[in-house]
């Protein structure tokens, strides 16, 4: 099994506040992996750091082989397109989306590389075969969609690229239980051979026993279990 | 728990912070108070000596807060100095450098304490100039009067351009405005009765006699009179920006809600210092067209408003010494490499790109963006070798300046360690047998710590089915308006005080957890 | 009122939409206002002159006589004038774009930044040409079409028609390209492009090239009724600013029909008697201003409204 995202000592932070504290993590070709935790406590701040997009960094990120971390930002998100070329494919929390695309460009949108650009027609048939609401709502703004099919649309552009590793933040935020049952269901058979993925999430129960590891977060370290008092 | 408590084991590093400051200060004598100057019928001193004590040693230490004052008394001086020695082409360009501090002193009032981004400057000073002109050389107003003609002027012209002010957004006003001296050029060039002298009214009467007109002592009075004008504008500017209305403007750029909940008209207070810049540069307009004995449709060109504009790019706006300095460096470099012909214009304008590009505000504000650089650069590198979790010291955190943020965190994460303390089975035990009435001390202070929390960090109660043997299942709040509270899981709960239990182990987890 | 009226009007539209749809794409691409257009305009009139220089000798020895020459010379100087454009447009995107755009308060200082290339550029055009006027050659004759009541001069023909045919061309690139598609999803959401893997720094420089290339033919096709000076920049440069804030500051249609309804205004005050020339800027002025004040946002919100 092939290393696909290795970072040794990563940390992060906005300012004066520091987010991760020397995060040593490697995820390999094939896993499937969550990382759960409550809220502030760092998951979108790795996600973030892996994509250059915090206030600041130090650390190494080597994906495939290649080194993507960097001592200091170079002003947040001047280095992002780049690294996503690199193969990272990310779904940001909540709706960063187009509004005034329509769902068609918007997955257009996620095709970058050349070969995915060219092949995009068979690969938005998959998406709509993963997420069937969309097919019919081909020709509409994606401003106008209810929050569950933009989290769709939001997942089937970062799914429209044959990335090396794909991020999801908080496919269940803010969505009613069954729909984000529906959306983390649809992101479980997403078959991933020669990728990787991490999910972050704070709902447990749906993920439990679906994915291939659950690392818990907390205070900006990471911690191989999750610990929790029993309940009832 | 004794925080001076060291290991000695532990190699502990001591890592530098805060700043030594080498400033001068003044080591007062005994403690007699120290009877300080005010402004004559004011209540306000000439400079701001602040006195505080030492740290370290307690010793009395006077320091001079505020140094502009003495800057500018120096600077001004000088200028004023040296006038009678300098040489005629000099002279001329004290006088235009004069002229065009105190127009811009007037526009960055506009600009910087009003917040009206407005280009027409040159405009008003035209208009109001070529009305001025017309009054003395037509209808024979003598010249003292011109210069009530010329602010009465720049006043109404200045209460026309304000009419749009308050309804467009200001890059809208800023583009239309800078429109303005076009118009205004191309309008005046079409006037009949001015086409025999290409638009331009000559032989305006002066306060320069006409037989002194280019002549030394002409020149010197030329300076010299500049020279009042650009202090009579330096005195608006402070009137204006560091009195009532620059107050209640300076509130409103901070926050607009609250300058209106406390009362502050701020759209009027605007408006006010907007016509009282229009009105000076009226009276610099009727100034402008004496100065020369006439005035030319040159003072509406584009290129005469992209100089006036580099140099208050290049000065920084929003500040007096800003509208000078720049001023200063334009006419340096226009008057003193005058053989390169259009070439300097270049020169000024490579430095505005130069300018702009590294300097936020100009190069009066080099200083203040260093400093915010500096203290974010350290800020960093600080909270890169700090080991607390996610905790940030008062000390450290030099660009922090609210430090009762970082104390109150500070505060709650003690709490949070000493109420982890408390949590034990049989406070689990307790809460579970009564959860609702008199309780133990400890599961009181967790309680209480729990009710205070802000809404994403709780849960509610949802009912189900009706209300007799109904069930009860948990939410938890998304802490966002447009966002529904999601469900923690599909357990239902068959009473209340089982829910409130379940919801209070789970509040308990989250705890251990942070 | 004369039927060739309308056809004049509709010639000034087509120049001025040219300059004002420039800005006003910049604008809503980009997120800068760029104040160097006049200079474009004017760089690319003069390489033109000089290019002219060059090609009217050679391709008069060659062509002339045959039915090649207009054509050929037609878009030999048309394809100079888009060209420098472009490339000045390119030049523009690396003093002001590049080093300024992740920088606070980047609308005002590229503003800034612009207004100083256009200062630095008239100036350096002074120097090097003199303030004298030139005139560029007529490309398309003197001659005219009679066409049912109208009388069209060629040049104003072929002014409308290559206006139609860029701004067309252009727009259909926008709308069905790649490019136009990651432009308008950077103009939505630039932290969504940046993930989507749109860089900001590369998608900038072809919207530049673009709108420099859109100046250029202004140039040519204003210079075949006026004169050409380093200064001529100014009026155009203004007069596209003002029908860009009519049009609403991003609206390409807006900025289209800014740009017809101050053409035809222009027209109708060229005519009544008592108004005359002289009086044309300020009464476009002062209905730009009427409009921005009952509609701070242009035309533009106007047609997204009754569209909806």
């Amino acid at each position: 099994m092939n290393k696909i995202l290795e970072t040794s000592k990563l940390s992060a932070g906005y300012g004066a506040l520091r987010v991760l504290h020397e995060i040593d993590f490697l995820i390999s070709e094939g896993e499937r992996i969550a990382i759960v935790g409550l809220n502030g406590h760092g998951k979108t701040t790795l996600f973030r750091a892996l994509t250059h997009l915090v206030g600041w960094q130090q650390g190494s990120i080597i994906l495939n082989e290649k080194e993507i971390g960097g001592r200091r930002a170079l002003g947040a998100g001047r280095k992002t397109p780049s690294i996503i070329h690199a193969g990272i494919s990310m779904a940001p929390q909540g709706d960063a989306i187009f509004p005034g695309l329509t769902v068609e460009q918007h997955l257009d949108c996620g095709a970058y590389t050349k070969d995915s650009w060219k092949n995009r027609s068979s690969k938005k048939e998959q998406i709509y075969e993963i997420f069937p609401p969309l097919e019919t709502l081909k020709k509409s703004l994606v401003g106008k969609l209810s929050g569950g099919e933009r989290r769709m649309v939001s997942i089937g552009r970062m799914l429209m690229e044959e990335a090396s590793l794909y991020l999801v933040d908080e496919p269940s935020l803010g969505l009613a239980p069954k729909i984000s049952e529906n959306v983390i269901k649809a992101l479980l058979k997403v078959e991933i051979k020669n990728s990787a993925m991490i999910i972050a999430e704070q709902n447990v129960s749906i993920l439990k026993g679906n994915v291939d590891r659950m690392v818990g977060m907390h205070a900006g370290r990471l911690r191989g279990d999750v610990g929790h008092i029993a309940l009832g | 728990m004794s925080i001076f408590k060291l290991n000695s084991d532990k190699q502990i590093t001591l890592q530098a912070i805060g700043q030594k400051s080498r400033e001068y200060k003044l080591r007062p004598k005994n403690n007699s108070i120290w009877q300080k100057f005010r402004i004559p019928m004011s209540r306000r001193h000439l400079l701001k000596w602040r006195t505080s004590y030492n740290k370290k040693s307690l010793i009395k230490e006077r320091r001079l807060e505020d140094k502009r004052p003495l800057w500018w008394f120096i600077s001004l001086i000088s200028l004023a100095g040296s006038i009678p020695w300098l040489s005629n082409f000099a002279l001329s360009a004290v006088a235009i450098f004069c002229i065009y501090a105190s127009i811009n002193l007037l526009w960055s009032l506009t600009l910087g304490t009003a917040g009206i981004f407005s280009l027409a400057t040159m405009a008003v000073v035209g208009v109001s100039g070529y009305i001025a002109a017309t009054a003395n050389v037509y209808f024979g107003v003598p010249w003292p009067l011109i210069f009530v003609i010329g602010t009465i002027a720049g006043l109404i012209f200045g209460g026309f351009l304000a009419l749009p002010s308050s309804r467009l957004d200001g890059l809208y006003y800023a583009l239309l405005t800078l429109g303005l001296a076009e118009i205004c050029r191309v309008f005046i060039s079409q006037i009949h009765a001015l086409t025999p002298t290409n638009g331009s009214i000559n032989n305006v009467s002066s306060f320069i006699p006409e037989d002194w007109y280019l002549q030394r002592p002409g020149l010197l009075l030329g300076a010299a009179s500049s020279f009042v004008l650009l202090l009579l504008a330096l005195l608006i500017y402070r009137l204006v920006n560091g009195e009532t209305l620059g107050r209640k403007l300076q509130v409103a750029r901070d926050d607009e809600e609250f300058a209106e909940a406390i009362g502050i008209n701020y759209h009027s207070a605007r408006l006010k210092v907007f016509l009282i810049s229009c009105a000076g540069l009226g009276f610099i307009g009727a100034f402008y067209a004496m100065y020369f004995r006439s005035i030319s449709l040159g003072v509406f060109s584009l290129d005469q408003l992209m100089l006036l504009f580099a140099m208050i790019v290049i000065g920084g706006t929003g500040r007096a010494e800003g509208a000078v300095v720049g001023t200063a460096i334009v006419i340096l470099i226009d008057r003193g490499l005058f053989e390169l012909g259009p070439m300097r214009i270049v020169i000024i304008a490579i430095v505005m790109i130069l300018v702009t590009t590294y300097a936020s505000n100009g190069i009066t504000g080099i200083r203040e963006q260093f400093r915010n650089f500096r203290h974010r650069f350290q800020t960093q590198k600080r909270s890169l070798i700090t080991t607390k979790g996610g905790e940030i010291m008062p000390e450290e955190a030099i660009d922090i300046h609210n430090k009762q943020i970082i104390y109150s965190r500070r505060f709650n994460s003690r709490l949070r360690n000493y109420l982890k303390t408390l949590i034990n089975d049989e406070v689990i035990a307790e809460h579970k047998a009564n959860p609702v009435g008199k309780h133990s001390y400890e599961l009181t202070r967790l309680l209480n710590y729990f009710r205070k929390a802000e809404v994403p960090d709780k849960y509610a109660v949802a009912q189900i089915g009706p209300l007799k043997d109904s069930q009860y299942k948990i939410f938890a709040f998304t802490g966002d308006p447009e966002k529904p509270p999601r469900v923690v899981d599909e357990r239902v709960y068959s009473s209340k005080n089982e829910a409130y239990h379940a919801i209070f182990l789970l509040r308990v987890n989250d705890l251990l957890e942070s | 009122m004369d039927l060739n009226l309308i056809i004049y009007a509709l010639n000034l539209a087509a120049i001025y939409s040219l300059m004002a749809i420039g800005i006003s794409l910049l604008w809503s691409s980009v997120g800068m206002i760029n104040m160097a257009h006049g200079a474009t305009f004017v760089v690319s009139g003069y390489s033109t002159f000089i290019a002219s220089g060059w090609l009217v000798p050679i391709l008069k020895a060659s062509l002339a006589g045959t039915a090649f020459y207009t054509p050929v010379l037609v878009f030999s100087l048309t394809s100079v004038a888009l060209l420098s454009g472009a490339i000045f447009g390119a030049i523009i995107y690396l003093i002001a774009f590049l080093p300024l755009h992740d920088k606070p308060n980047f609308a005002i200082r590229s503003l800034i930044a612009t207004l100083a290339i256009n200062i630095a550029t008239v100036q350096f055009l002074l120097w090097s040409f003199g303030p004298r006027q030139k005139a560029l050659p007529k490309l398309f004759g003197f001659g005219r079409i009679d066409f049912l009541d109208f009388s069209i001069r060629y040049d104003q023909a072929a002014t409308i028609i290559g206006t139609l045919l860029l701004v067309g061309f252009m727009l259909l690139w926008f709308r069905n390209s790649r490019i136009g598609l990651e432009i308008r999803a950077m103009m939505q959401n630039p932290e969504g492009a940046a993930l989507s893997g749109i860089s900001i720094r590369r998608r900038a420089l072809p919207v530049m090239m673009l709108t420099g290339s859109l100046a250029g033919m202004a140039a040519i096709l204003l210079s075949q009724t006026s004169f050409f000076s380093p200064t001529a920049g100014a009026l155009p440069l203004i007069k596209g600013l003002t029908i860009a804030l009519l049009g609403g500051l991003g609206s390409v249609a807006g900025a289209m029909l800014g740009a017809l309804i101050i053409g035809i205004l222009e027209v109708i005050t060229g005519e009544i008697s008592f108004l005359g020339q002289r009086y044309v800027l300020l009464i476009q002025f002062v209905f730009i201003v009427i409009v921005l004040i009952i509609r701070p946002r242009g035309l533009g919100g106007l047609l997204d409204e009754t569209r909806k």
